[in-house]
């Protein structure tokens, strides 16, 4: 898997589409906090562009990238490799370059202007939306055959993860505000990635209070040691779940 | 020993068998040309020998290993593509290095003949992104044949190269037969199939029609050349079809 890896990771440090990435949230980051004189604000302008951006550009970047390799991949195929060495190295090799992309376009501005635990939250909670985009956007093109339909079904998932999910939960409590839909809500938000990074964002800043009686539930349950292990045992299974279909899909497609 | 044998060979997507009852073997050193009309199931065939398709029904053995799931047996097996697509950014230099450790080749341990004999030597330090179709195209067949391979697939391999390289190309597919390779080259040009084919199998609806040496071919009918004889022969075939039922 690593002789396969390390190639392909060599080849996408160089890919203009990763580096205009990288520069976009270098870009984004820096302005913000330039044009914001007070950090803590600027930070929670930052952590909704970034956990609303780095999953779509994630999905959308996975899925072309693993479009424009098809021929290649066709190729190592044919190679005394298993498929799903294949795919693993694929996987590790796009996450780890959208991760350094992250890491540099939005970790290295967070360092000079505002070094601290929120940030490292930021950094983490997009780190985590990377890997799972990543894992998505993968699953989606191994088992969509056409470019277009699997770049539109990349967006939908992302409307659907950033818009549609939070607009049923905001109907739920208000359909049955009368009822004790609490103990609902909270797993209901722990299916969404996008939702759960943005917790693990806002708790470390304190805005929990700013989403009223819901915060308190989430705070309460996602604040204690045990929310904490369901809220990453969530994040990973997003990561290992949709990587595990990819994973599964390719080693049965016929190609 | 026959070093490929297909057995009952079949492949269904949906409701529709592209590839049906295809039994046949190939011996070390064979050349074997693969022609038929667009449709025919001759890609289908290719990949499955290749594992990139899955069988619906039948076998295939490569050196009496059984194809399936272990990929090894893919180690004694070169494969051109008709059209080479490579990672842009990596040169070719780091490519040819990136074959070399999956196919963990021993240094020393790669035929690098065609890589002075099609000029790639020179493309070392190019970015991929940067080579045009015909120089993929020659990189893919040093690919192919580097690792001594005892079967090898070529598609296409001359569409898209210049007449010298072809030639060239043509000429390493002889050596290889000579050294003992099992080599499959689908091709549209009869000049080719007659030139190089031992035999040459042809495909139609899915069905191996038969797989013949091309002077068999050109006997039955009496023509001068395979490209003229071919139509004839397949007449004379679908007569006796008919004649049989």
């Amino acid at each position: 898997m690593w002789k396969v890896c390390r190639y392909t990771l060599l080849d996408l440090l160089r890919n203009r589409s990763a580096v205009g990435y990288t520069v976009l949230l270098l870009l984004i980051t820096t302005g913000l906090f330039m044009l914001e004189a007070d950090n803590t604000k600027a930070l929670i302008t930052l952590s909704q562009v970034v956990l609303a951006i780095t999953p779509l550009l994630t999905l959308v970047f996975t899925i072309i990238w693993f479009y424009g390799q098809y021929e290649f991949t066709v190729l190592l195929a044919v190679q005394p490799l298993r498929r799903s060495a294949i795919t693993q190295a694929q996987y590790v090799a796009v996450t780890g370059a959208l991760l350094l992309a992250f890491w540099l376009g939005v970790g290295l501005p967070l360092l000079a202007w505002a070094p601290g635990a929120t940030s490292l939250t930021l950094l983490a909670a997009g780190s985590l939306l990377t890997t799972i985009c990543c894992a998505l956007g993968l699953w989606i093109a191994v088992c969509q055959r056409d470019r277009a339909k699997a770049v539109g079904i990349g967006l939908a998932v992302w409307v659907l993860l950033v818009l549609v999910w939070d607009a049923l939960l905001l109907w739920l409590m208000y359909s049955f505000s009368d009822r004790p839909i609490e103990p609902l809500i909270v797993p209901l938000a722990a299916l969404n990635p996008i939702d759960l990074a943005r917790m693990m964002v806002m708790f470390r800043i304190d805005l929990a209070a700013l989403l009223g009686y819901t915060g308190a539930v989430y705070q309460d349950f996602f604040g204690s040691p045990g929310g904490t292990l369901a809220a990453l045992s969530a994040l990973l299974a997003w990561t290992l779940l949709p990587l595990w279909r990819a994973v599964r899909g390719f080693q049965r497609k016929d190609l | 020993m026959d070093r490929i044998v297909f057995s009952g060979l079949g492949k269904r997507y949906g409701r529709q068998w592209v590839l049906r009852g295809v039994s046949t073997a190939f011996a070390a050193g064979e050349v074997v040309m693969v022609a038929g009309p667009n449709g025919s199931g001759k890609t289908t065939w290719i990949k499955c020998l290749l594992g990139l398709v899955h069988a619906t029904e039948g076998t295939i053995a490569v050196n009496g290993r059984c194809v399936g799931r272990d990929p090894m047996y893919r180690a004694g097996i070169g494969y051109m593509p008709q059209y080479a697509e490579f990672p842009r950014e990596l040169t070719v230099d780091q490519l040819l290095r990136m074959m070399n450790d999956i196919r963990e080749a021993p240094a020393g341990g790669t035929d690098d003949r065609l890589i002075g004999e099609l000029g790639v030597d020179a493309l070392a330090h190019k970015r991929i992104g940067a080579l045009s179709g015909g120089m993929r195209q020659k990189v893919s067949a040093v690919l192919a044949f580097r690792y001594r391979p005892e079967v090898l697939v070529l598609d296409e391999p001359t569409a898209g190269l210049d007449p010298v390289s072809a030639t060239t190309l043509l000429a390493a597919v002889q050596r290889a037969a000579r050294a003992g390779s099992t080599v499959l080259i689908t091709s549209h040009i009869m000049e080719e199939v007659q030139r190089l084919g031992d035999r040459l199998a042809y495909l139609q609806d899915g069905r191996l029609r038969f797989a013949l040496p091309p002077d068999t071919i050109i006997g039955a009918t009496g023509e001068p050349a395979l490209a003229l004889a071919l139509p004839t022969f397949l007449a004379q075939q679908a007569e006796q079809h008919v004649e049989g039922l």
